[in-house]
């Protein structure tokens, strides 16, 4: 079975330092997973590299079997491959139904045509129904999020990258745009990258985790091999720090405790 | 969206009550007064082409003058030198203008920063002093002069010069309403996660330059045809800095905002005649007040509140009839 994204040697350098090293993994139709790291470690950067909003030194992407290096941004997210930024990006001063028009009206997707009538579906989708005619600037930052997805969403993406989609959220706020991002993989099939700091929500979603540190990936595996992993306990504890799986276990545990 | 979802039938009694207005000025104008408004309608023509490109995608267009330049020296050549009917000169200098606007438009639009802008300034400038350079061809200082007339009489080329006006701000409204405008609007909005929304960004941006320009040369050629001259202040950066001051008394991205700020301008330099020597004091004095406290313009501000007060009252007179 031939793999959905395959990325082959994949190295980026800003000046003398080399963002992304060397990087190679693929990702199955289907599957969730996640980029794991520390500041710095490149996550961003590899994910600039894969929409083509940064051209690669180095190295191969093939989406579908069809290479993306060279392609620009909008012609990667018309292949099926969408992402959302670190800090939300909204079109300001308009309103969050025309927001995600928006993306009704790539190529990829404006011969459906009903745009509006799309988008409006999509807002219901991820909980933003009620506040479609609102001013996209009077969203909380957790809206905003969702309002991110959904303008993707509509693109009809085989594979969504998220970068970091908790980040700045309340404990109240993430629960929720977890179970969707949970349901969008489950009721569509949707092949889903994540960047994520808040290891807690980000563990209990993914399946397998790609841990980057200083641009090269350093380990592979499920989460629970992560947390154990010698090398991604260093990475994020400095050495010596042995206890990143008893904290998660115990965070973990007490998650379940009162669920 | 619809392509008039948000224009509302208050938006087309108003529009209606304008076109009015506008046109029972040669029945109560002087000739004198006629001739400032066919100038004015102009100028309003200039200023919504501008407001179609920049004030929808943000990308300021620091010289302007150079499609409407373009477009009325195209016109005089046309007519002059070569002799043709004044008509002709409408088409050819729309499509002379388009040609400028890809020349400046392909290679800067790409770019962040204000390469766009920039480009565009020197662009006029550097046809300013073309202008005078070859002045065998241009007349230079002098331009080109006799051109034959359009129109016979001064007040059909008032009525030609408003109906122009009012196709143009039709057309450019009808895109700005369609889901071309939307995207537009995006590009103002952000344009990475535009392109991370599938939109080919340069080729909106291009675009919107094109029929920008397209309409600013027809505007150019419109008043070569009505001035029956053409010189190099029509390249002038100030004509540029004009248009957008227009534009922004006007209400920037509105369209029809535009043509009101034009008019609103034109008609307070006239106004401050009597003023003489201090006219040009008082008028900046009056700019710099607008900008400095109403920095969201004039016009279509005051239209949106004048409109929502019209649908409150007839909202309420509805409500009591019902009852």
């Amino acid at each position: 079975m031939s793999a959905l994204l395959e990325v082959e040697g994949l190295t980026k350098r800003f000046g003398g330092l080399t963002a992304v090293k060397n990087v190679s993994f693929a990702l199955q139709a289907g599957e969730i997973t996640g980029i794991l790291g520390p500041n710095g470690a490149g996550k961003t950067t590899l994910f600039n590299l894969l929409t083509g909003f940064i051209r690669p030194d180095r190295g191969t992407i093939a989406f579908d079997g069809v290479p993306l290096v060279g392609f620009a941004p909008h012609r990667i997210v018309n292949r099926g491959l969408a992402r959302t930024f670190q800090l939300t990006r909204p079109f300001i001063g308009m309103t969050v139904v025309e927001n995600v028009v928006v993306g009704c009206l790539a190529p990829r997707v404006r011969s459906e045509g009903h745009t509006e009538v799309r988008a409006r579906e999509m807002l219901d989708r991820v909980g933003l129904g009620s506040k479609a005619d609102l001013i996209v600037d009077a969203l909380s930052y957790g809206d905003l999020r969702r309002l991110e997805i959904a303008r993707e969403l509509v693109t009809r993406p085989k594979l969504l990258l998220l970068d970091e989609p908790f980040a700045g959220l309340g404990t109240s706020e993430i629960e929720p745009l977890a179970a969707l991002i949970r349901e969008l993989h489950r009721s569509e099939g949707l092949t889903i990258l994540i960047i994520e700091h808040r290891l807690r929500e980000f563990m209990q979603l993914v399946r397998r985790v790609i841990a980057m540190d200083f641009g090269e990936i350093i380990a592979t595996g499920t989460p629970g091999e992560i947390v154990r992993h010698g090398r991604v306990v260093e990475a994020y504890i400095g050495r010596g720090g042995d206890d990143l799986e008893a904290r998660l276990g115990i965070v973990t545990e007490s998650v379940r405790g009162t669920a | 969206m619809p392509a008039w979802g948000s224009l509302t039938k208050t938006d087309v009694i108003g529009a209606i009550v304008v076109i009015a207005l506008l046109s029972v000025v040669p029945f109560v104008g002087s000739r004198y007064i006629v001739g400032i408004m066919t100038i004015a309608l102009c100028y309003a023509i200039w200023a919504t082409s501008w407001d179609f490109m920049s004030g929808l995608t943000g990308r300021e267009n620091f010289g302007h003058a150079l499609f409407i330049g373009t477009g009325a020296y195209t016109a005089g050549f046309l007519n002059v030198s070569f002799g043709l009917s004044p008509w002709w000169g409408f088409p050819a200098a729309a499509i002379v203008a388009v040609l400028f606007s890809l020349v400046i438009g392909i290679p800067t639009l790409r770019l962040r920063g204000p390469y766009f802008a920039l480009a565009m300034l020197s662009g006029a400038v550097v046809m300013q002093k073309l202008s005078i350079i070859f002045s065998d061809t241009t007349g230079g200082q002098d331009g080109l002069n006799g051109l034959s007339p359009m129109l016979r009489s001064q007040v059909s080329a008032y009525y030609f010069t408003l109906a122009a006006l009012i196709a143009t701000v039709i057309v450019l409204k009808f895109i700005a309403l369609s889901p071309w405008g939307t995207i537009l609007r995006a590009i103002r909005g952000d344009e990475a996660t535009c392109q991370a929304a599938g939109i080919n960004v340069n080729f909106y941006k291009i675009s919107a330059l094109m029929i920008s320009a397209a309409f600013a040369g027809f505007g150019g050629a419109l008043y070569a045809n009505y001035q029956l001259q053409v010189g190099p202040d029509l390249f002038d950066v100030a004509l540029s800095i004009n248009i957008i001051i227009m534009v922004y008394v006007g209400g920037m991205g509105s369209i029809y905002g535009a043509v009101g700020g034009a008019l609103l301008l034109i008609g307070l330099t006239e106004g401050l005649r009597s003023f003489s020597e201090y006219r040009l004091w008082v008028y900046t004095l009056i700019l710099i007040l607008i900008l400095f406290f109403i920095p969201n313009g004039v016009i279509a501000p005051a239209w949106v509140r004048v409109r929502d007060w019209i649908r409150g009252r007839s909202a309420i007179f509805t409500r009591r009839a019902s009852a």
